[in-house]
């Protein structure tokens, strides 16, 4: 495993190593050296299996984190190879594909374009839909998707539901005639 | 043809005697992962009801419905989950106050009946509910701060030779910050006595917008600089954050937005600059919280109000029972003086029922409220009580705040556990740190530690002031030598109430005391003294238990136009005398003006 942690450092110039535990470690490289970085760990370094590629938003930082989990099933070790993209507001960051290395990638970048609106330009089926058949919203995935707002608009609410604010129930049970709701009636109505 | 392409199907058939690598579905249980998230579970009993699972929830899965009676600290109400909507993100679990909320691992559940997936965790059995396995609330992060944010206060050192206020107040940071861990919930608005808009001024503060704050303290609250350092602060003991960490400090954030309002601003921000007459006039007898609170909101619906005071200041027992490193004289006159602003007049060293009597009071108003509060000091009436130098403490705490002079001697024994004993032993010790450089009062109280009636802040600061606070200990005699005592024997006391819950202290003879002091202070509760009421006039009241005037809803008395309220009726304390005064004045409104109501 070392031996390729040392190789992304050496020749892509890779950082901020983080070893979660033996066999399993995350490095940061540059986006344009990635799929360089990928492909080197594929071919060279034994890490033929691509278990996962995932996406986090860090938005208050203006970052969009890919992440590429590869597998080691020699020395049984994996690689999380991360990637920071400059988050655009309107989502549609890009990243080269990898599907030529790994015919299935082609459906983690469909899902990463789906959820979370980021790019690969030439991966096949990248705008088919993944699981949501039908969207015409912001990608859901990203931080400032507004799940309430989404949900009010697209989804009726339930025939028979009903809920009550505690401070008012309690109000309704307990002190119905509270001496403000009548003075301030009397002297300020407009309050 | 390529063989191996004709071949290849059948090479499946090299697995037929392998262990399949999938799951008999749906013969086998196929149970969730430890910590997966499936259906709800609700700990009914923990659960108070806040809601702050329905505020959370982005896909409106959750309404509150009743299932029990409110109560203080819990409105009865509990989530009910909408499983059409949960995405079972698990929010609700992590930001619940309670700890009460959390998921099973439990995932799979058939129904026919849509309905059955709208269901009430804990309260709708559920095949699940005693399932450990699910998520739970990690404890390694929080949604909010559960440490309340601390308030600069005068070391010790610096408080225990001077009354200078102790209580620094928050900054802004200081204050947003700690509003920033209020979740809304308004628990707390049904117990305050005078039910303030507890979570609307703490939002005022969260937004910057104290006029609006200083607005919604008025609605239910004349007296915000007071309360705002002395409240017994019923409101925190049921506050949603207290039961996982600190209760939000309501009283500190309170004495916040009175703090940053200036007095001169009040009358605009407050909207009161033209109060319409209504030519009604009403008296009112003595100006503590309940008179002051009656005499505000009377001015505010147009009377013409008139307040008698027997002292020769305004404020009661704020004044005169409570110390002023507690609550500073500015502060009593800066919210008495803006009632006097709005036409609000006291007539002071006069004595009702000696000066003026009631039934003229009758006559010349068209109403009178009184609250005369709890003046008189209350004795154990042990050997050696009778002795002139044994005091009551409201007497003495009076006669601090008149600059009376009287000796203070190097040994003090203070008999009682409660605030108004910890106000006197704590004057005490400071008036003898001024005077000998050194502190020697000892408080002795019934209850054990753990009981004491004292809110514990003020024990524990009386302790940082070398004041020694002994629990447990019942008074037997005063001991007096020519005249004088030389101190308190005392027994162990081991409970106070019987098994039927009746106050009746069992003591052990055997395990015994001496706190040696030549000055003795009582301190085991006040009295009402109703002299100013004629017994003719008496008559016509009803009285109830321990000599407590029957009052209805509004606080009118048997007496058409007589309303009573403060200590006298319900307490005691600050809060239950302005929520008093502002339920007769309303009371006081309805009688006068019966065809409007």
């Amino acid at each position: 495993m070392q031996k390729g942690i040392n190789n992304l450092i050496e020749k892509f110039g890779a950082s901020d190593l983080e070893v979660r535990r033996p066999g399993l470690s995350f490095i940061t490289v540059e986006n344009t050296k990635a799929v360089a970085a990928i492909t080197h760990l594929k071919d060279i370094d034994g890490y033929t299996i691509l278990s996962l590629i995932t996406a986090v938003d860090w938005i208050e930082d203006g970052i969009m984190q890919l992440t590429y989990l590869l597998n080691n099933p020699e020395e049984i070790a994996e690689i999380g190879l991360r990637v920071m993209l400059e988050r655009k507001e309107e989502a549609g960051e890009s990243m080269e594909t990898i599907h030529h290395l790994w015919p299935n990638a082609k459906k983690w970048q469909q899902e990463l374009k789906e959820m979370f609106g980021i790019d690969f330009p030439t991966s096949p089926g990248l705008n088919d839909p993944f699981i949501l058949e039908g969207w015409d919203a912001a990608p859901p995935y990203r931080r400032d998707f507004d799940t309430n707002k989404y949900a009010e608009e697209t989804f009726f609410p339930r025939p028979g539901r009903e809920t009550h604010d505690p401070a008012e129930h309690m109000k309704k049970n307990m002190y119905p005639n509270n001496p403000s709701d009548y003075t301030n009636k009397k002297y300020n109505p407009n309050r | 043809m390529d063989l191996k392409k004709l071949l290849t199907p059948f090479t499946a058939w090299g697995n037929i005697t392998k262990d399949p690598v999938t799951i008999k579905d749906p013969f086998n249980e196929r149970p969730g992962a430890d910590r997966y998230r499936g259906f709800h579970k609700n700990d009914i009993d923990q659960c108070i009801g806040c809601g702050t699972c329905e505020v959370i929830c982005e896909n409106e899965a959750i309404d509150l419905v009743p299932v029990s009676d409110s109560k203080d600290g819990d409105s009865g109400l509990r989530p009910m989950i909408d499983y059409g909507r949960c995405c079972w993100c698990a929010l609700c679990v992590d930001i619940c106050t309670t700890n009460s909320l959390s998921l099973s691992n439990e995932y799979t559940w058939v129904s026919t009946d849509p309905e059955d997936f709208r269901f009430v965790p804990g309260v709708d059995k559920k095949d699940w509910d005693n399932n450990e396995k699910g998520w739970k609330k990690p404890d390694n992060y929080e949604f909010y701060s559960l440490k309340r944010v601390h308030m600069d206060e005068l070391s010790p050192e610096e408080r225990s030779d001077s009354f200078i206020e102790m209580m620094k107040g928050y900054s802004k940071e200081q204050a947003q910050q700690e509003a920033d861990r209020c979740v809304q919930c308004g628990i707390c608005t049904a117990t305050c006595p005078a039910h303030m808009g507890i979570p609307e001024y703490i939002k005022a503060i969260r937004n910057d917008d104290l006029e609006e704050g200083l607005r919604i303290l008025y609605d239910t609250n004349p007296l915000p600089e007071i309360c705002g350092r002395i409240c017994t602060h019923k409101c925190e003991t049921v506050c949603s954050m207290g039961h996982k960490g600190d209760p939000i400090s309501i009283r500190w954030l309170k004495r916040y937005i009175a703090d940053q309002n200036p007095s001169e601003k009040y009358k605009e921000i407050l909207e009161v600059e033209n109060l319409q007459p209504k030519g009604k006039k009403v008296a009112i007898i003595g100006s503590g919280p309940s008179g002051l609170s009656a005499a505000h909101y009377l001015a505010l619906m147009g009377y013409e109000v008139k307040i008698f005071e027997k002292l020769e200041a305004a404020g009661g027992m704020m004044r005169y029972g409570i110390p002023e490193y507690r609550l500073p004289y500015d502060q009593i006159d800066k919210d008495i003086d803006y009632i006097l602003s709005l036409g609000v007049e006291i007539q002071y060293n006069v004595t009702i029922g000696k000066d003026i009597t009631l039934d003229q009071l009758g006559k010349d108003y068209d109403a009178v409220f009184s609250g005369t509060g709890l003046h008189l000091g209350r004795s154990t009436g042990i050997p050696g009580s009778d002795n002139k130098h044994v005091y009551a403490s409201p007497d003495l705490l009076r006669w601090i705040v008149e600059g009376k002079e009287f000796e203070v001697p190097e040994s003090v024994v203070v008999i009682g556990g409660g605030n108004v004993a910890m106000d006197i032993t704590r004057s005490m010790a400071r008036l003898q740190m001024v005077k000998y450089g050194k502190v020697q009062v000892i408080a002795t109280a019934l209850e054990t530690e753990e009981n004491l009636p004292a809110d514990l802040e003020e024990v524990v600061e009386g302790r940082e002031e070398a004041c020694i606070i002994n629990a447990g200990w019942a008074p037997v005699e005063i001991e007096i030598k020519d005249g004088v005592p030389t101190g308190l024997h005392v027994v162990k006391c081991n409970s106070l109430f019987d098994s039927e819950g009746r106050f009746n202290p069992q003591t052990d003879p055997n395990v015994k005391e001496f706190w040696p002091g030549t000055m003795i202070i009582e301190s085991i509760g006040q009295g009402m003294d109703l002299s100013y009421i004629s017994e003719e006039f008496k008559t016509k009241l009803e009285f109830g238990p321990r000599g407590r005037v029957q009052t209805d809803e509004y606080f009118q008395t048997g007496v058409e136009w007589f309303f009573m309220g403060g200590d006298i009726i319900e307490g005691p304390d600050v809060i239950h005398g302005i929520a008093n005064g502002h339920k007769a004045a309303v009371g006081i409104d309805i009688m006068l003006n019966p065809e409007k109501n």
